[in-house]
């Protein structure tokens, strides 16, 4: 339990940056379009969201500002910020070398050996 | 901050709801599952604010508030606690001043690490002459260096004050005319020496201190160029210091005249009398100035070599000399002492917050499930353990001022002389940086257990307990047991340095000084020089006094000699045994005393062998000679010294030894026993005067007929003191006796806060036991089993306590040893008295504890929550 929860922290950072660089989002936004654009196959633990929402912004990769939502309610929205940027694209580039990696290992026939 | 949280987090569950009533559930349903399935909202909250790095000022003011609410709610508790952290922490920071002024604080004079002191030190055999020089190797010196701005010597000099007053005698200083110039200290009015004012011959000019010139001279706003009579001749004034001037290496000094030594005397080689320092130019270091006088004085060695073979200057920093005088290791040991008792006082009031958090468990585990980290609750508990030392620490404050008052009150004046920058001990800036420095210190350590102890609870175990007190951690009880049982180590090693150096304190002032103070008289004066040019004027004078003072009423026997002991004179001079040839640079030298032939049994100094001087050691026969007993022994090595003679001082007067006395305490009651050469009085004329009189009651009732009988042979004569022996003594003693109130002061604090540990301590363990011994009774146990059960443990503790104290104490006490006067540092009726005496205090403080746990109703106790 806690070994899947560690990786999903990280990777969750992640998510969360790759979502907010599509569009400006509250929390709750946030969460909807992760599970969207990961077609429904990704869980999100809904009270590790927000922890994680304010610990990027702490580290400076996201802003917030409040503003008003769909239905005229006062909502917190969080935008990527240029450092934001930069650090999603070098963690996509970390993560697709590792996989790479990972995946070629997998792939190992014996002979190869 | 905190309502922008909320508000967020509101949003996302209204928002998932509303979701969730588009897909069909029910309103008031759609918001519980969302509630549900957003997990803890308070845990969520907490760790935002955690990952967001909450201010921590904030969190500080939070906590500070609180806990001042908290202090203020318990005020039995507060008030002890603060009190004892106030006395603790005031005895420090009232010492600590003390040793600021001595060690810390620079000399208070311009760049003082730029002086350096000159003493004539012999290299062959390692003795040094106890700071001082001959003339003429410092006049050639002063001449000769390249490597220092300025040199300066001083001499000290006891001056007869006349007119204006009655006759005083008082301490000076006769100064080179550039002494002032070089320690940077500006006159309040006129001015200081010029070189002209130096020189033998030149008009007398004098300067006085502030307190002089307040004093006899009543302030006089016109004292610069009023002539003063000082020795039988006209000063006139040139100038007045501050009262803050002061330097250590001379003592306390009341007015300064110049040098002006004769030439004879500035060529004067033999003779090792004069201290000098220099003040180093800039850029010259400390070993550039050694190698300068190594090769001056190989240089006057080969010149001189019947005066200056073997010797060479010991160039030492003022600074350093200055600290390593008498009272340095004093205060050092007050200081290590009263740092033990502060330590004793912090682990009090450590248990007194262990005792209170026990009673808080169950706020904490409360605030625990409301999701408070546990970083978050030590944070808490420090910062209050802060609050409460900082109270104390200012309450401190009040306690140092009292005990910096009363120190001072208890010197007297002209120990303040030899203080280090004794007008600069105060409530200054170090001082208060010291005491928020400790304060913090000990705030930090002492207040680190409790908060680690209460910070991690089980809550569920701690929640489900019936009783608001919980049965407190075992971890936290063992806690309390080990800073009690520290506590009393501690204390027991003040107790036993304390009682080992009262104990020698009293044994150094009881002990035999060789002689019988008691009911004695002392009249010092000293002749001036301008009146009393003959030797024979000086016999005549000594003969004329005693003689009357012999026919006084009341005067069982009488004597006079040129220096009593603890008179503060003294005079040394230089022998050689005839017949025994010196070796090269060897020159045997020994504290000199002439006096009169009844001298000896006025003062009950006993006969060791031969004979006391009588009739015929007159003037003008062949001088006789009485040694000390320890000189005999070392002298003589063996040899029987009566018959042998010595020849004495410059003049080479050869007198026979007939006498061998007791030896005597000159000047100290620590001193070891030493060499002491006397000679009749008659054959070795003196100007200084010290009458002795024995009288069968009360001697003060004779100084008034003492006065007169010298008066009446001289009118004019200044008498410097008549005062009882046993008065000189204490005055001397004064330093040892103000070291001895305090240890006996901490001691009683030791003790005092040491008992209160342990009596915390079991009333707060029979209180946890109430329910255990309520059951032990009502399965049939006595009241007195109950009460020996709980005695038997405290004592347990206590004597654990006071077995590892006597261990420290047996090392720690050897670092006293040099202190310590005919005590040895192992001295077993100490090591044996004080712990008993902690084992019947600690009885005592458990009895109370134990008695309420024996009347203790097993029906009540069954049923105590």
């Amino acid at each position: 339990m806690d070994k899947q929860l560690d990786l999903l922290q990280g990777t969750l950072d992640m998510l969360i940056l790759k979502a907010v660089s599509l569009g400006a989002l509250h929390g709750y936004g946030i969460l909807l379009r992760i599970q969207q654009i990961s077609k429904d196959r990704l869980e999100i633990q809904q009270g590790s969201l927000y922890p994680a929402l304010y610990r990027l912004e702490h580290q400076g990769w996201i802003a917030s500002e409040w503003g008003e939502s769909e239905n005229k309610r006062k909502a917190k929205y969080y935008r990527l910020s240029a450092a934001g940027k930069r650090r999603l694209q070098a963690e996509s580039e970390k993560w697709n070398r590792m996989a790479k990696v990972i995946a070629g290992i997998l792939q190992t026939t014996p002979e190869e050996v | 901050m905190e309502s922008e949280m909320d508000a967020e987090l509101r949003f996302h569950i209204e928002a998932f709801a509303e979701d969730l009533v588009r897909s069909g559930v029910p309103r008031a349903e759609a918001l519980r599952l969302a509630r549900i399935e957003f997990g803890g909202i308070e845990r969520a909250k907490e760790e935002c604010r955690e990952a967001r790095g909450v201010n921590f000022l904030e969190t500080l003011f939070q906590d500070l508030r609180f806990g001042q609410r908290l202090l203020r709610k318990a005020p039995g508790f507060t008030t002890v606690a603060v009190l004892t952290l106030a006395l603790g922490i005031g005895a420090n920071a009232a010492i600590f001043s003390y040793i600021d002024a001595w060690f810390i604080k620079p000399l208070p004079y311009p760049q003082p690490d730029r002086l350096v002191s000159f003493e004539t030190q012999d290299k062959k055999h390692g003795w040094t002459s106890g700071g001082v020089t001959s003339a003429a190797d410092f006049f050639d010196f002063q001449k000769q260096n390249t490597s220092f701005e300025q040199t300066a010597a001083w001499g000290g000099a006891s001056l007869n004050l006349t007119g204006d007053g009655p006759p005083e005698l008082i301490d000076g200083g006769r100064v080179s005319w550039n002494f002032f110039d070089m320690l940077g200290a500006k006159p309040i009015l006129g001015r200081t020496f010029t070189a002209e004012d130096d020189r033998s011959g030149a008009p007398h000019v004098a300067i006085l201190s502030q307190g002089l010139w307040q004093g006899r001279y009543a302030g006089d706003p016109k004292i610069i160029g009023r002539n003063i009579a000082v020795g039988g001749e006209a000063y006139t004034v040139v100038g007045v210091m501050p009262g803050t001037f002061q330097f250590p290496l001379m003592g306390i000094a009341n007015l300064w005249t110049p040098l002006a030594l004769t030439e004879m005397q500035r060529a004067d080689r033999g003779n090792v009398w004069l201290p000098a320092f220099g003040r180093l130019k800039p850029g010259v270091t400390l070993e550039q100035a050694r190698a300068e006088t190594a090769t001056f004085f190989a240089h006057l060695e080969k010149e001189f070599p019947k005066t200056n073979t073997n010797l060479t200057w010991l160039v030492s920093s003022v600074t350093h000399k200055i600290r390593k005088e008498e009272g340095g290791p004093e205060v050092m040991i007050c200081f290590v002492v009263v740092g033990l008792v502060l330590l004793i006082a912090c682990a009090n009031v450590a248990n007194l917050m262990l005792a209170r958090a026990t009673s808080r468990t169950r706020e904490f585990a409360v605030r625990g499930a409301l999701g408070a980290t546990r970083k978050r609750l030590a944070g808490q508990l420090l910062t209050e353990s802060l609050l409460l030392f900082l109270v104390g620490g200012a309450a401190s404050l009040l306690f140092a001022s009292w005990g910096m008052h009363w120190i001072e009150s208890q010197t007297p004046g002209h120990i303040r002389g030899y203080i280090v920058n004794y007008g600069h001990v105060e409530l200054d800036f170090s001082m208060l940086m010291f005491t928020l420095g400790i304060t913090l210190l000990c705030g930090l350590v002492f207040g680190f257990a409790p908060a680690f102890e209460n910070s991690q609870l089980d809550v569920n175990h701690t929640l489900k307990e019936t009783s608001g007190q919980t049965s407190g951690s075992k971890r936290g009880a063992r806690l309390r047991r080990i800073f009690v049982a520290a506590e009393i180590a501690l204390a027991v090693v003040v107790l036993i340095s304390a009682t080992l150096l009262v104990k020698s304190f009293i044994i150094s002032v009881r002990s035999s000084p060789g002689y019988n103070p008691a009911n004695v008289l002392v009249a010092q004066l000293a002749l001036p020089k301008t009146k009393y040019t003959e030797d024979s004027q000086l016999r005549n004078f000594s003969d004329e006094v005693l003689s009357r003072i012999r026919a006084l009423p009341g005067a069982a026997s009488t004597g006079v000699a040129s220096h009593v002991p603890f008179g503060g004179f003294g005079q040394g001079i230089e022998f050689q045994v005839v017949g025994k040839p010196l070796q090269p640079g060897e020159r045997p030298g020994a504290p000199f005393t002439a006096v009169s032939a009844d001298y000896f049994s006025t003062m009950q100094i006993g006969l060791v062998k031969g004979r006391f001087f009588d009739s015929s050691d007159a003037y003008g026969t062949s001088p006789s000679i009485i040694i000390s007993q320890t000189m005999a022994r070392q002298a003589f090595s063996g040899e029987d010294p009566i018959g042998k003679t010595l020849s004495l001082g410059e003049q080479h007067s050869v007198g026979t030894i007939v006498g061998i006395v007791n030896d005597i305490k000159m000047n100290y009651l620590r001193e070891r026993p030493g060499w002491h050469i006397y000679v009749p009085l008659a054959q070795f004329p003196s100007r200084t005067f010290g009458f002795v009189v024995r009288s069968s009651g009360d001697p003060t009732i004779m100084a008034a007929a003492v006065r007169d009988a010298i008066w009446a042979v001289d009118r004019d004569q200044p008498i410097s003191s008549v005062e009882p022996l046993e008065n000189l003594i204490a005055v001397v003693n004064t330093g040892d006796r103000l070291v001895a109130d305090l240890m006996v002061f901490f001691s009683f604090l030791a003790m005092f806060l040491g008992a209160i540990g342990i009596y915390g301590v079991m009333a707060h363990l029979v209180s946890q036991r109430i329910h255990e011994i309520g059951i032990r009774m009502a399965l049939g146990a006595s009241p007195v089993h109950v009460m020996s059960m709980v005695l038997g443990q405290g004592l347990k503790l206590a004597l654990g306590g006071v077995a590892a104290g006597v261990l420290a104490a047996l090392g720690a006490t050897r670092l006293l040893a040099t202190q310590l006067y005919q005590v040895t540092p192992t001295d077993p009726l100490t090591f044996i008295g004080v712990p008993l005496l902690f084992a019947i205090v600690a009885l005592a403080a458990c009895y109370l504890p134990a008695w309420r746990g024996m009347r203790v109703d097993p029906l009540v106790a069954l049923r105590y929550e």
